[in-house]
């Protein structure tokens, strides 16, 4: 008797070990050897302790504060980012003519490669590119699209936004399977507008979707657009379009200073928690306000 | 479910494809009593086959029953591969390295080959990328420099002579508005949108520039930022875009190889190419009639100033430190630099080879006028400098085009970054 409540009280831990062994040895545990990689110096001073140095010379570098501002500008274009797939789902789910196609259309660049995208819209956006010579046919002069520090870098987040809408799309539109369709059958009788059935209708029904498609767009943004700025830009013109990540791939891969680039690694993990929790709070709350 | 064992089978052998490139072919490495094995990034191109063969052929002679195997990697990873061997100290015997940085920082791990290289001494130029306090650890096959090629077709076109293009820089603008009027075409090529078109601007033009004495002082590592010769170098890389002598957008045209295209296609009548490799003579060839394409020495910028072939060690051959014979490996290492085997070199992948006594009139009048200039050539400017300052002198010379920072700034970051390097 006593042996098998043993055997039952041990049995989940043995059940989750595999998964939590997984996690600690492959994940948690490289995550603490990088930070504490980032407390020793580099060159001359490899594998000594440097205490915060390295965080140091990054919050002295303008580059790597550079790229921090452009996160947060990322950050505040995230809700365009989540509209955009948000609202073409929703035309969808509402099956506008033609539907079935859009669906596969906007899909579609989501299996392609950042570099393969990136590469594509190079040429359509260089200077004397197809877009440049569209908008000149209706007057407007040729924007430097890659080479404007003021432009380069919502280029390049428009077009990760075009290259991976497709996948928050598919989110959505599983989402909106779950929908009550009732629900908006009954908006419909009650002669409520697309606009207000969207607003009073769909988004409370989506919530727990939309927290999905947010954090996992906003993970997206800082974590996989390294591609598209290797072929885009190569973080310019004047390291206007550098992000923490192409930031730790220079240090490290560049400049030889792989400490340093654990500090900046370090520093882009902690932004990321930040963000995600800020955003998980800040979504809860309007979840439970409807 | 047929449908989905396709898709694990198309899945799994698209992820194994994507493995196949990057474990490559290390597996075999150093060689035994009886045989050789060189570590390369070139032999299996097309276009170094004959020169692989011309070097076999040639150790084949002097050790018949040594065996040598070429292990071509990627040069993308090349050097975290050595730096593995490095670490293990074992590897292969002989190996290719980038002159300069490269071979500098992993001199422990080589052999001195001063005493095995002697007799190769005055006919190989371009030792000095390759050696360190006074020792050789690597034997040149190629150089790499930065000529100013033009297009001696434009040149006609627009009334310009072009056996005797500017000698000063007053004169080069000059002709860039009779060229840019006459023609239709850009003065220069500038691609910076990888931040290496400063590069090449500051070792294209420095030899014009600076005095004799700044140039020596500035490779010996006495840099002095603040020196008006430095300066102008910086000044006129902004004033030939603000005067339109560029082609558009310059910070947006990749150099690789989008504006050594507008050179070959004859729409800028100038480009500061390479010498070795890509975007050199050769590769203009295949789209520009050989004949029609010139290599002119800098213009004089700052009077008393004597332009030169800015040019350095390329490519060259070095023998590891853990090798069984060293003098074996430094003799096959004679043969990878034997003059029928550069020659060969030469000819079909489009180098300038390390021995100036190859025949080189096939290739061209630019290629004559480049070795002609190897003699009096100098070590590149930014060759001499970090790559921490490189990689912030581009960042800063794409803001000095978009107008976000000054020179003065500019040379003042760029001052700072030096004397920390």
């Amino acid at each position: 008797m006593f042996r098998r409540t043993t055997a039952e009280r041990l049995a989940p831990y043995a059940l989750v070990a595999p998964a939590v062994l997984i996690i600690v040895v492959l994940r948690l545990y490289p995550l603490v050897l990088g930070v504490n990689f980032s407390f020793t110096g580099d060159g001359e001073r490899d594998g000594t302790a440097v205490g915060l140095d390295n965080y140091a010379v990054l919050f002295g570098d303008p580059l790597f504060l550079g790229a921090l501002r452009n996160v947060g500008l990322l950050v505040l274009l995230l809700p365009v980012a989540v509209a955009i797939p948000g609202l073409l789902a929703t035309f969808i789910y509402l099956r506008v003519p033609g539907h079935r196609f859009f669906r596969g259309a906007y899909f579609f660049p989501a299996v392609l490669s950042p570099v393969i995208v990136g590469a594509v819209f190079n040429l359509l956006l260089a200077f004397d590119g197809p877009v440049n010579a569209v908008l000149g046919t209706v007057g407007l002069g040729p924007v430097d699209w890659l080479g404007d520090p003021d432009v380069a870098i919502y280029a390049v987040v428009g077009v990760h936004v075009w290259a991976t809408f497709g996948m928050a799309l598919v989110v959505f539109l599983a989402g909106f399977a779950t929908l009550d369709s009732s629900l908006l059958d009954a908006a419909r009788i009650d002669g409520a507008s697309l606009p207000r059935v969207i607003w009073h209708v769909i988004v409370p029904g989506l919530s727990r979707t939309i927290q999905f498609v947010v954090v996992t767009t906003m993970i997206g943004m800082l974590t996989s657009m390294f591609g598209l700025l290797y072929v885009m830009t190569g973080g310019g013109p004047g390291g206007t379009t550098y992000l923490p990540e192409y930031y730790i791939w220079i240090q490290q891969g560049q400049m030889n200073r792989p400490a340093l680039a654990s500090a900046a690694s370090t520093v882009l993990f902690l932004v990321m928690v930040v963000v995600g929790l800020l955003q998980i709070s800040v979504l809860r709350r309007s979840g439970r306000a409807d | 479910m047929r449908r989905a064992l396709w898709t694990v089978v198309l899945a799994s052998a698209l992820t194994l494809a994507g493995c196949g490139s990057a474990s490559g072919p290390g597996s075999s490495s150093g060689g035994g009593a009886d045989s050789l094995v060189v570590w390369d990034w070139k032999s299996g191109d097309d276009a170094a086959a004959a020169y692989v063969e011309a070097a076999k052929a040639d150790f084949a002679e002097k050790h018949p029953d040594i065996t040598v195997e070429f292990v071509a990697q990627p040069f993308d990873q090349y050097y975290t591969l050595l730096g593995a061997a490095i670490q293990a100290g074992k590897g292969p015997d002989v190996m290719l390295f980038n002159g300069g940085g490269q071979l500098r920082d992993r001199v422990d791990a080589l052999v001195p080959l001063d005493s095995h290289v002697a007799e190769d001494r005055d006919r190989l130029v371009g030792w000095d990328a390759f050696s360190k306090d006074g020792r050789t650890y690597a034997a040149p096959v190629t150089l790499q420099g930065h000529p100013i090629y033009y297009n001696r077709k434009l040149y006609e076109r627009a009334g310009l002579d072009p056996d005797s293009p500017p000698a000063t820089w007053s004169d080069f603008v000059g002709g860039c508005a009779t060229i840019m009027a006459k023609t239709g075409t850009k003065c220069l090529a500038l691609g910076n949108k990888e931040g290496i078109g400063i590069q090449f601007f500051l070792s294209g033009l420095g030899s014009g520039a600076l005095t004799g004495q700044e140039y020596d002082d500035w490779i010996a590592g006495k840099r002095d930022w603040t020196s008006p010769d430095v300066q102008r170098i910086f000044e006129l890389w902004t004033e030939t875009d603000g005067a339109g002598l560029n082609n558009d957008a310059a910070n947006s045209t990749a150099m690789f190889n989008d504006s050594f295209a507008l050179f070959s296609s004859g729409k800028a009548a100038h480009v500061i190419g390479l010498m070795s490799d890509v975007g050199h003579w050769k590769d203009f060839g295949e789209f520009l009639d050989p004949g029609d394409i010139g290599v002119m020495r800098a213009p004089v910028i700052t009077p008393g100033a004597t332009p030169s072939l800015p040019y350095d060690g390329g490519i060259g051959y070095a023998v590891a430190r853990w090798t069984a014979d060293p003098a074996l490996a430094a003799d096959l290492v004679r043969s990878l630099t034997a003059r029928d085997a550069l020659a060969v070199f030469h000819a079909d992948a489009g180098a300038i080879a390390a021995d100036t006594t190859i025949d080189v009139s096939k290739a061209g009048p630019a290629v004559t006028e480049i070795v002609a200039g190897i003699e009096t050539g100098k070590p590149a400017l930014h060759v001499a400098l970090s790559s921490q300052t490189l990689d912030l002198m581009g960042r800063l010379s794409q803001q000095l085009l978009s107008g976000s920072v000054t020179v003065d700034e500019a040379l003042r970051q760029l001052a700072a970054s030096d004397r920390e390097g």
